[in-house]
């Protein structure tokens, strides 16, 4: 589904990311992790768009998609959860999750300004849509409620509700355990289990190691920018490489 | 309810008032709805898609001149009041290219500049009148029929207005208008939405300017006279302070910053034309007065005036809100 091939990045002379390679099949969860500085970030934005790359290719479903801007590959099917709060402010819980249905629906701003019969069925369509991912979250209470006052658990919830709007092939959470209570991470994590269950492809990029291995299928290892491990979590947690990477930043 | 009887109330007071005011009162009440049409674009712009821009009044002279350059050769008025927001969201679309690849402080200070080159471009070259500008543009009408009276031209800026007012509402309250909204937050997130950031950042300041086109497009006709100092860089602050005092991201704040400002400035300009007072007084008290209201307002009502209200009235009807966690 998504293949990443000898991508590299750098900043300054510096390379953030380098002549890495991955790829992530249909239905699978793979977590990204390492240490602090390991290039984690670098590789989510390259993935998602916000970045570009200096080298390599990157293919989504087929198409090559590291040319694109990142609203293209968002309407291919990527979706993202930011590690940053990024709701939107000044806008309510239900019309945040609306948002997740832009690139399903085209109503523009000739059929808005008119009430044209495009926007009427739009809006019905993305309203339906809208209830179903906050019901799925656990949202529908909180529904009209200013988005930007939710607590830091209910917001990550709310990026989770905008992504599964979109209907993603794949979903990108990036670090979404961190700044959470405990409570609140096993609710995020049954979550993602039962989307995993469902078929859903996820790539999680996460620095809390016991989080992500009881998720993924599959873990790859970041270290200086390069990959030193890929396999099962039981496999890549007993790698030599990967013990000395982890022991090597707490020492 | 409470809403359906305050509109109708305010549309019988909007509706009655040409018809009770002389014709200077009339030229204020005209101006002031001139203003407000500007102010919609400016808080639609600014305060729910983001973008700063202080060269709306430029976007107000694009839209003036345009209406009475072809009116001065002939094309039927109504032609060139639409051609009027037209060009205005054209011109919009062309420098916004270059323009809103800037953001914030950036982004002011290009519009800003945008409006000195316009305003000195027009000053010199030989179509647009030079410093003199443009004199007896014809009467508005259509057809055989002339508008004669102030009143006129009262009923077509306020008619105007509410077209501005319900297409700022139904561009916000949509698919497209939750995009805006949704960038002004973040570009990173809305574009990872599949929000095309760029393009709409371009069509809402083209929305914008065509709304200050069509203010443009009215004033030309109802002056029958257009000149670049008709159109000073205090006129793009005044319509941002307009909308902050009214209550930036509120298409009712737009009208009621306009509202408020223009009748201090009225106000103001009474006291400054008093005998004994210096030649130089109307622009010094309303410069500073426009600096002293937006402290004041930025101070005591960070949302304006309309959400303070708007906040007070509901803490009223209900109980304090809950702090949620």
């Amino acid at each position: 589904m998504l293949a990443v091939d000898g991508v590299s990045r750098s900043f300054g002379g510096v390379y953030a990311v380098r002549d890495v390679s991955l790829s992530v099949a249909d239905g699978e969860v793979c977590g990204i992790i390492g240490p602090n500085g390991a290039g984690k970030s670098t590789l989510f934005n390259l993935i998602t768009g916000h970045l570009a790359a200096d080298r390599g290719e990157i293919s989504f479903l087929g198409h090559r998609v590291d040319r694109l801007a990142p609203h293209r590959r968002a309407r291919l099917g990527m979706s993202i959860v930011f590690q940053a709060a990024r709701v939107f402010r000044g806008m309510t819980v239900r019309e945040n999750v609306m948002v997740g249905m832009h690139g399903r629906t085209g109503a523009g701003f000739v059929s808005a300004a008119l009430r044209l019969p495009r926007h009427h069925h739009d809006e019905r369509e993305i309203a339906t849509h809208a209830d179903a991912a906050l019901e799925r979250v656990g949202l529908t209470g909180w529904a009209d409620r200013p988005a930007d006052r939710l607590p830091i658990g209910q917001q990550r919830a709310l990026q989770l509700a905008r992504a599964l709007c979109a209907r993603p092939r794949l979903l990108l959470l990036d670090e979404p355990a961190s700044g959470l209570r405990a409570q609140e991470r096993e609710r995020l994590a049954a979550l993602v289990a039962e989307l995993r269950a469902d078929g859903l492809t996820i790539l999680l990029i996460e620095h809390d190691v016991a989080f992500v291995t009881r998720l993924a299928d599959r873990l790859v290892v970041l270290d200086l920018g390069q990959v030193i491990a890929d396999g099962p979590p039981a496999e890549v947690r007993s790698d030599p490489l990967v013990l000395a990477a982890y022991l090597g930043q707490a020492s | 309810m409470i809403k359906l009887v305050a509109g109708a109330l305010v549309a019988a007071v909007t509706l009655a008032l040409p018809a009770v005011l002389d014709d200077s009162a009339l030229a204020v009440y005209i101006l002031l709805g001139l203003a407000a049409m500007v102010t919609v674009g400016v808080s639609l712009l600014m305060g729910y898609a983001g973008q700063v821009s202080l060269g709306q009044g430029a976007f107000y002279a694009v839209g003036a001149y345009t209406a009475a350059l072809l009116a001065l050769n002939g094309v039927p008025p109504i032609a060139g009041l639409v051609a009027a927001p037209v060009v205005a969201a054209v011109f919009a679309l062309v420098i916004g290219v270059p323009l809103l690849r800037l953001r914030g402080h950036h982004l002011a200070f290009a519009t800003l500049a945008m409006q000195l080159i316009l305003l000195s471009l027009a000053g010199q070259l030989e179509f647009t009148g030079g410093d003199i500008g443009l004199q007896g543009i014809p009467q508005f009408g259509v057809g055989s029929f002339e508008f004669g009276s102030a009143a006129a031209y009262a009923y077509m800026t306020w008619a105007g207005l509410a077209l501005v007012m319900l297409v700022t509402h139904n561009v916000i309250t949509s698919r497209p208008g939750r995009a805006l909204r949704a960038l002004a937050t973040s570009e990173t997130a809305a574009a990872s939405s599949g929000i095309p950031v760029g393009p709409y950042k371009l069509v809402v300041f083209a929305l914008s300017a065509a709304f200050a086109g069509l203010a443009g497009g009215i004033y030309c006709f109802y002056t029958g006279y257009v000149a670049p100092g008709s159109f000073p860089v205090l006129i793009s602050i005044q319509y941002i302070v307009m909308a902050v005092v009214g209550g930036l991201g509120t298409i009712w704040g737009a009208v009621v910053g306009a509202g408020a400002i223009t009748l201090l400035v009225q106000g103001l300009d009474q006291l400054a034309s008093l005998p004994g007072m210096p030649s130089y007084a109307p622009s010094v008290l309303s410069y500073a007065v426009y600096a002293l209201v937006l402290i004041v307002v930025v101070l005591f009502l960070p949302h304006g005036l309309v959400p303070a209200i708007a906040g007070r009235l509901s803490r009223q009807r209900n109980d304090p809100p809950v702090e949620t966690r």
